[in-house]
């Protein structure tokens, strides 16, 4: 069974998840300066999440990606626990990316504290 | 009947932009001044003597620190170059057009530290204990190769995906045993190893259990530096001799779990992205070289007088210079995209860049055979830097893997690999 039971669930919780980093000023700041447009095309549940310099958005939008990536939503969860290393899940084709990938490279010095959030995150809703 | 096929120009708009442009003044400054010279001399002494630490070869890998080109691949985040895949090309283009050994020496200089990159999430310490001090080295205190051929396994270990990949009696002459959470290493890898006597840690590729066959295995980023690790006798060799290559042996090497890449749950993925850029690679450094050949040509041809005039002013040799521009000029477009490609989608499409590496070495042996013919005699003789450039592109079509091994890849993937391929 997936971890995100239906489309609202995941952008309850996994949305959430990014609005609460978006809202941290290390990360709003890091994404301006990356100027980079991210797009998740998420698969069970079907879902769609921007992230970007103006913050976090829902479903389809009149934005153009610099970064797209297709994952399941079992496989966010899994990506963010560090159950999964990146490059193994890209070698397996769990996660599929398309555009300037050096441009999300950028955000990973400040992505780290997110890995200490993301387990305390999910206790709250119970995962 | 009609085949889908990979649009290389979605990626991005090719065009050079003022940084390219700079780039391109700065890395063939440095590539005409310091790489070509010292390859001209490499190329003369013996690989024992190349390896020596007073050798030409390593005042230009240090200057080549200096300048930063080993971080090429480093995000600026963590202080390194960064380039974009347009710059790569450029870099690796001008690089090989002075010496395509020494551009090779360049490129797998890079590999464990940008292999490193990708799991710093998961093991951070990673970026203290490699990446940093690799940005912060001038002087070629660290330095870098890829260690996946052995004795027994060229071509055959580059190309999974095939039946021999899982064949049980076909295994790894380099094995690991598990130790608690690290890995012990024994066996040896092969003399081709790029950077083999020379780099202090490696990308490394070994076996993790035989009943799988070559799919059994793992990679590491290991430290060379470690009791257990000794060195064969460097290579000589017909072409690339400015490329230092040679065995690395293992005797009960210890490697940390926070060093291993991948295993075996993902070795054969993994090194089928490998293989996409390292042939991504190789395919720059065939357009170098053979650009290099066909420049060398062009002001021979002005200078040379047979029957009463320059060569160029044959005919002949008019339509062999037209000949050898044209396909250079296809094998850089090529090239250019499937890098371009490749770096800006993940997984890569290793298909296509087995498909540019074929293409560009066979573009780069036309055209420094043909670079030859015109130079007649003198092109025999070590009076002229094309005979060197001539034997430096006939590597290229084995390196990475034999064409023929990777045609049939290709071949293979065509007829049984996922779409874009499938009518």
């Amino acid at each position: 069974m997936a971890v995100f039971k239906d489309t609202e669930y995941l952008y309850e919780v996994l949305g959430g998840f990014w609005k609460t980093l978006s809202e941290k000023n290390e990360f709003s700041s890091a994404i301006k300066e990356a100027d980079v447009q991210i797009k998740f095309e998420i698969t069970d549940p079907s879902a769609i999440i921007w992230v970007g310099p103006n913050g976090v958005e829902f479903g389809e939008q009149e934005i153009k990606a610099d970064v797209t990536m297709q994952l399941a939503g079992d496989v966010c969860h899994a990506f963010w626990k560090k159950d999964l290393s990146l490059p193994v899940a890209l070698a397996l084709r769990k996660i599929k990316s398309r555009g300037n990938i050096a441009k999300v490279m950028k955000l990973l010095p400040v992505l780290k504290p997110a890995y200490v959030l993301y387990p305390e995150y999910m206790k709250k809703h119970g995962l | 009947m009609a085949y889908d096929f990979l649009d290389l120009h979605v990626a991005d708009q090719i065009s050079l932009s003022d940084e390219h442009v700079a780039l391109k003044k700065a890395v063939r400054k440095f590539a005409t001044e310091v790489v070509r010279p010292a390859s001209i001399e490499l190329d003369k002494m013996s690989a024992e003597d190349m390896a020596q630490k007073d050798s030409p070869y390593w005042t230009v890998m240090r200057k080549a620190h200096e300048l930063g080109y080993h971080t090429i691949f480093i995000p600026e985040e963590y202080g390194g170059l960064g380039l974009d895949p347009l710059g790569i090309h450029i870099f690796f283009e001008e690089m090989a057009a002075a010496s395509i050994g020494i551009a090779v020496a360049c490129g797998v200089d890079v590999f464990p530290t940008f292999f490193a990159n990708m799991i710093m999430a998961e093991y951070p310490q990673l970026e203290d204990i490699l990446i940093k001090p690799y940005v912060a080295d001038k002087d070629c205190s660290m330095l870098g190769c890829w260690a996946i051929t052995e004795p027994e396994h060229g071509s055959d270990i580059l190309t999974p995906y095939q039946s021999h990949f899982h064949n049980p009696k076909i295994s790894h002459q380099l094995m690991g045993k598990k130790d608690g959470d690290d890995w012990i290493l024994n066996g040896q890898k092969a003399a081709w190893v790029s950077n083999g006597t020379t780099a202090t840690m490696s990308l490394l590729f070994f076996g993790t259990d035989a009943s799988m066959g070559l799919a059994g295995g793992g990679i590491a980023i290991a430290d060379l530096n470690v009791p257990g690790v000794s060195r064969g006798k460097p290579l000589e060799k017909i072409g690339q001799r400015d490329l230092p290559q040679g065995e690395i042996y293992f005797d009960d090497v210890r490697v940390p779990k926070e060093r291993i890449f991948c295993l075996s749950d993902s070795y054969e993925q993994m090194t089928d992205l490998v293989l996409g850029a390292a042939n991504a690679h190789m395919a720059i450094m065939c357009v170098g070289g053979a650009r290099a050949a066909f420049e060398e040509t062009l002001t021979y041809s002005k200078e040379r007088i047979q029957g009463g005039k320059p060569l160029c002013e044959h005919q002949d040799v008019q339509r062999r210079l037209a000949e050898m521009f044209i396909s250079i000029e296809a094998s850089r477009q090529l090239s250019r995209n499937v890098l371009n490609y490749n770096l800006w989608n993940f997984p890569p499409n290793t298909t296509y860049s087995m498909c540019s590496k074929i293409f560009c070495s066979r573009v780069a042996f036309d055209v420094a055979q043909n670079a030859v013919q015109i130079f007649g005699g003198n092109g025999l003789t070590k009076e002229y830097a094309i005979e060197k450039i001539f034997r430096d592109i006939t590597s290229t079509r084995i390196e990475d893997g034999s064409n023929e091994s990777l045609t049939l890849a290709v071949g293979h993937d065509i007829l049984h690999g996922e779409i874009p391929y499938g009518i």
